[in-house]
């Protein structure tokens, strides 16, 4: 039976090679995260283990595809199951990436960086808030990874993602790993970045590991977490001042679940003194 | 410009889904100029570009990476042929890809290659071997529906069968089944499969033959016995005993009077 405490700790996204495991019981993981892609509309023997996990367990729901920056009109036939399963899973809100996904019904599959832009914080601002009236549940914006700029920009990333969540009253899934790779990428100090950004917005955070390829470095989720994350992580606990959960994310080259499930009790170790620091 | 925001989406989709990028490669200050961007967006495309090309690299993976997962030997096929380049370039640039799931990706490349025709003329198998290497995963995760009432678990002569919704009974020209990475051509002859879940949510498949992949066609929509009688099966009670263990198997989800 789930409970109706406020989610907190460090949770784990729900994949599929751990499926079978997390459904015969909770390995001691405080909440899930679950991508709804994977779940609206598929049936069988996966979907059937999952859903006996979102009823047991708390769970998180994070999209990948709304293209909330994009220009395509939203879908109702995407939202409306989207509704309906937020409130089945009784997730507390509903979060999704600051990009673009679709171009003229389209899908790319990727997330693409918004134009940091004016007419962009305008455009962004409106469609979030058109997201917000037809969403039962809160909504949350994530700070993404970006390789390149689109277009000649007319402020930092900082201040397009700070002016989005103030504009458009949203709540913040901050990624912490996507801001630690984007300083990389663009040589800046991610402890600077932070600066007069809304931590009081924060709902929640994502830690995950990363790749170097060439001269870029990729947000793969398919490597554990870098202790310069953690240290941001720990850092930036303190100064949002709540509890507010972390989710460890890990896509590709996936490690059985006693090697992630390691790497999540050091992280919640890490969570649980930096908030005693604070207390 | 009417929407520089809008234009500059469209330009990065271009760049990505394109069947070559060399126009990009070649100026990306023209590329942009030719998508109606001013000055300032064009100086940023000649100074991001190869940044830029990452993202189109990263789109052409990710729509890739389904297809490759759920048609192995088809792709084998079209490795073997140097070809794979031509339809991934082809398929990307088709845009037909509008769904937000990941599952639907590999099903809309196989809409591709049916509603275009490609690679048909050389390998008039194509559709129908890519079509075969998807089936495990849609039955697999067909949509769970609640149960229909009014269905018994035997069959009587006056029956109709009632299908189990993931249930799929397929015809093929060619013996699909026998097509592997190591020899993706699939032999000339036709094969007749059923695909279902049974009680666990595994997917099984069984070989029919042309007789009793027509009753279970045909005694949908009309009794098993007449359907039985009208394809020249003798044996009634055979027919019968082979439905009810296809009924235990989980390939039926049971019979209807009438």
């Amino acid at each position: 039976m789930r409970s109706a405490q406020p989610i907190s700790g460090v949770g784990l996204g729900l994949r599929g090679p751990h499926l079978e495991a997390a459904a015969q019981a909770n390995p001691g993981v405080p909440f899930w995260e679950i991508a709804p892609e994977n779940v609206l509309g598929d049936g069988g023997r996966e979907a059937a283990m999952t859903r006996a996990i979102l009823a047991r367990d708390p769970v998180l729901s994070h999209g990948l595809s709304l293209s909330v920056g994009g220009f395509d009109p939203f879908d109702p036939g995407y939202l409306e199951p989207l509704a309906a399963f937020l409130l089945d899973a009784g997730s507390p809100w509903h979060s999704e990436h600051l990009c673009f996904t679709s171009v003229d019904g389209a899908s790319t599959h990727e997330l693409l960086p918004m134009p940091f832009t004016r007419a962009s914080v305008r455009h962004t601002v409106a469609r979030v808030r058109e997201l917000k009236g037809r969403l039962p549940v809160p909504f949350l914006l994530e700070n993404v990874t970006y390789y390149s700029e689109l277009g000649d920009k007319e402020m930092e990333e900082s201040a397009f993602v700070a002016e989005v969540l103030e504009g458009a009253d949203a709540g913040w899934l901050l990624d912490i790993n996507n801001v630690y790779v984007n300083s990389l990428n663009f040589g800046f100090d991610p402890y600077r970045w932070f600066e007069g950004m809304p931590l009081s917005r924060v709902a929640q955070i994502h830690v995950a590991g990363h790749t170097t390829m060439g001269d870029l470095v990729v947000d793969t989720h398919g490597a554990p977490v870098v202790d310069p994350v953690i240290g941001l992580m720990r850092w930036v606990l303190p100064r949002i001042g709540r509890p507010v959960p972390v989710l460890l994310e890990r896509d590709n080259e996936i490690p059985e679940l006693p090697v992630l499930l390691a790497e999540r009790a050091a992280l919640q170790e890490a969570y649980d003194r930096a908030l005693a620091a604070h207390a | 410009m009417p929407d520089r925001v809008r234009e500059l989406q469209r330009a990065l989709a271009d760049l990505a889904l394109a069947p070559d990028a060399a126009a990009f490669e070649a100026d990306p200050a023209a590329f942009a100029g030719a998508r109606g961007l001013p000055g300032p967006d064009q100086a940023a495309f000649r100074r991001c570009r190869p940044r830029l090309l990452s993202y189109r690299e990263f789109v052409r993976e990710d729509i890739w990476e389904p297809v490759e997962l759920y048609l192995p030997i088809t792709l084998a096929l079209l490795e073997r042929a140097g070809a794979l380049e031509e339809a991934r370039s082809g398929f990307l640039a088709s845009r037909l890809l509008a769904s937000p799931y990941y599952r639907d990706i590999a099903p809309t490349f196989l809409g591709w290659l049916a509603a275009t025709g490609w690679g048909l003329e050389r390998w008039p198998f194509l559709v129908q071997l890519a079509h075969a290497e998807l089936v495990p995963e849609l039955v697999e995760h067909a949509p769970d529906t609640p149960p229909r009432a009014g269905l018994h678990p035997e069959p009587a002569p006056g029956d109709r069968i009632v299908p189990a919704p993931p249930t799929q009974v397929l015809a093929y020209d060619w013996r699909v089944l026998e097509a592997t990475p190591e020899a993706p051509g699939p032999p000339p002859g036709p094969c007749h499969l059923l695909a279902f879940r049974d009680a666990e949510g595994f997917v099984r498949w069984r070989e029919l033959t042309p007789a009793t992949a027509a009753v279970l066609v045909r005694a949908q929509q009309e009794p098993i016995g007449r359907a039985a009688a009208a394809l020249g099966l003798g044996d009634p009670g055979a027919v019968l005993a082979l439905l009810a263990a296809l009924r235990a198997a989980g390939a039926l989800e049971g019979f209807q009077a009438g």
